[in-house]
């Protein structure tokens, strides 16, 4: 058993354990939070999705600002949690591997290395890039595929503060071919925010909960100008309509979706097909503490294909690929294509893999393949 | 002649000055409907909003009259070495903390307090002079704000003045994507969300129907600007 301790600090999610272990021991929130029953701001135990509190109107404060490190206080504060009380280490005993977004600047790494090294005293340091340890892990995974035969693989990260495509050659990244979109989950949450309290309830502060929602009921479209037009419809014809509670604290402490079964009709839609049968539902009014999503479920993870859309002025993600790509090579072009690695919390709505290959295929030359492979466990 | 020629051998200061970003935006321009989209695209990055409560206790306070000249003594020790040795950002907010350490002897506070022995003799021969507390001034109140906020990253990114880098060399700034290759965009009715083909005149968002345009103009037209 090794004495490393692996740390991918991350701008949502802390993923800590040992080295040589297959999974993460530990997964917590970077933040430290304050629900309303609380006057201090309390350290996660475990994601928010899996505890059991009342997240309504929690307040938030983050270390990690855009994916880069600027408040080392509060991260040291975190970070010392997670050390005593649930991956039980002895700092001055172990070796840390960290991993630190690209092109940080000198300051932060300064006070990053103060941090590691005066405050908790580790014994050595490794300070890593995230692509380049994708790709390692994927070569380790699947040692006969054509990652780690060719040593070359494009890594697609679409983390909380932004979104990275990061071309990785012999376990180095190529920093002139990384291209990033300031899109990521922590905007898509926003987004979802502004649409709902636009449209039904002001949840401008409910970050944690909007999050939940977020996660359970939104998913890719395929084609949104059709879907469009099955969102319009009314009663059980809208197959996209769903219903979320909102927690009230008496009856129930968490938010919940009305109808899971019916948040599922959507996968029924394939190609060009047409529904079969809608479902039988209730008729009943929007009572209070709870709301309707039809068409933000596909509009907000859209936006991260197209962010011209909300009027940013940035390419989508098929862009971003086809230039990173560009900008490394012409040898490496073909081998890139066909080793695309998603990864980030952000590629785990249904159906994104198959947008993504059907934004990516006109933009890609004919002789070229393209393959994207995803992180199963 | 003068002032021509002078401006290489002018002392400028190199404080950050910080504009409030709704400033920068309404100097930038004064088109309304620019206005109203940039104010949406900088809520859309925003962490949480406002969320980060006044933490300093309230019964802390300055006292003025003494404690003024050490304060003009620290800074302008700041601002000559500022001028001379280029500090980071991180070693002007340790001498900073320092006036802090003057100036609320009864907080001591967890954050930023440095490590090196220099600002700790300095820091002790401070704190014999410490005095009863008075009401703090409303500067010194924005200056214990402006220090104890940790430095937002835009604000160290512009200071790491990474244009001047040549371009060969990879940075933050050089791995943003870019603009799209086709301006042609969707638009989304801000009401209901759905494709919208018509345009508000005062504020310029969509809708896509006069029920959602009445519903605008009741509810958020100018919601950001005004």
């Amino acid at each position: 058993m090794s004495n490393v301790v692996v740390l991918d600090n991350g701008g949502g999610f802390i993923k800590a354990g040992q080295g040589g272990e297959r999974n993460p021991a530990v997964v917590i929130p970077n933040c430290l939070y304050r629900p309303l029953t609380s006057k201090k701001f309390l350290h996660p135990t475990t994601t928010f999705s899996s505890s059991p509190d009342d997240l309504t109107s929690a307040a938030i404060r983050r270390p990690i600002d855009r994916g880069y490190l600027i408040n080392p206080d509060l991260q040291r504060d975190i970070w010392s949690h997670l050390f005593t009380s649930l991956l039980h280490v002895t700092p001055s005993s172990s070796s840390l591997l960290l991993t630190e977004p690209l092109f940080s600047l000198p300051s932060i790494q300064r006070s990053t290395d103060e941090l590691v090294f005066e405050d908790f005293g580790f014994s050595s340091l490794v300070v890593a890039d995230s692509p380049s340890l994708v790709h390692l892990y994927e070569t380790s995974c699947r040692p006969c595929g054509l990652v780690s035969e060719a040593q070359c693989s494009l890594v697609v990260d679409c983390g909380f503060s932004f979104t990275q495509a990061s071309p990785v050659f012999q376990n180095i990244t190529l920093n002139y071919g990384v291209k990033r979109i300031d899109l990521g989950g922590k905007a898509l949450t926003n987004y979802l925010k502004e649409l709902v309290s636009y449209r039904a309830i002001n949840v401008m502060d409910e970050t944690l909960l909007m999050d939940d929602v977020k996660e359970k009921l939104c998913f890719v479209s395929l084609d949104v100008e059709r879907d469009l037009q099955f969102a319009r419809k009314h009663g059980k014809d809208n197959l996209f309509r769903c219903t979320y509670v909102l927690p009230d604290g008496v009856t129930h402490t968490k938010g919940y979706v009305k109808d899971p079964e019916a948040a599922k009709r959507h996968l029924a839609l394939t190609d060009g097909a047409s529904p079969s049968e809608a479902i039988e539902t209730k008729n009943e009014t929007d009572q209070l503490g709870e709301f309707d999503l039809t068409n933000e479920r596909f509009l907000v993870p859209e936006m991260i294909f197209q962010p011209a859309d909300l009027g940013m002025n940035e390419a989508g993600l098929a862009e971003c690929i086809v230039r990173a790509v560009n900008a490394c090579h012409p040898y490496l072009h073909p081998v890139l294509y066909q080793s695309i690695i998603l990864t980030g919390g952000s590629t785990l709505f249904p159906r994104f893999v198959e947008r993504l290959e059907k934004d990516l295929r006109p933009l890609v030359p004919d002789d070229y393949q393209v393959n994207i492979t995803t992180q199963e466990e | 002649m003068d002032d021509d020629n002078s401006n290489a051998l002018r002392r400028m200061s190199t404080r950050t000055r910080k504009v409030a970003p709704k400033m920068a935006a309404a100097l930038g321009s004064s088109d309304n409907r620019s206005q109203a989209a940039l104010a949406r695209l900088e809520a859309l990055e925003n962490d949480n909003a406002g969320i980060e409560a006044v933490e300093m206790n309230d019964d802390d306070e300055a006292s003025l009259d003494e404690d003024d000249q050490e304060i003009g003594f620290i800074q302008s020790l700041m601002d000559i070495e500022a001028h001379t040795h280029r500090y980071t950002s991180i070693e002007i907010s340790f001498l900073q903390s320092l006036i802090d350490i003057e100036a609320h002897t009864r907080r001591y506070t967890s954050s930023g307090i440095p490590f090196s022995t220099r600002f700790m003799i300095l820091s002790t021969y401070m704190q014999k002079r410490s005095k009863g507390t008075k009401r703090k001034t409303r500067q010194a109140k924005a200056l214990e704000n402006a220090r104890k906020a940790p430095r937002s990253f835009l604000e160290l990114l512009h200071e790491a003045n990474l244009e001047s880098l040549p371009p060969h060399v990879p940075s933050y700034l050089r791995a943003a994507v870019g603009p799209p290759s086709s301006t042609s965009r969707r638009h989304f009715c801000s009401v209901c969300g759905f494709s919208a083909k018509y345009t508000c005149v005062t504020c310029g968002m969509r809708f896509c129907s006069c029920r959602c345009q009445n519903i605008h103009n009741d509810t958020r037209c100018m919601k950001f600007v005004a």
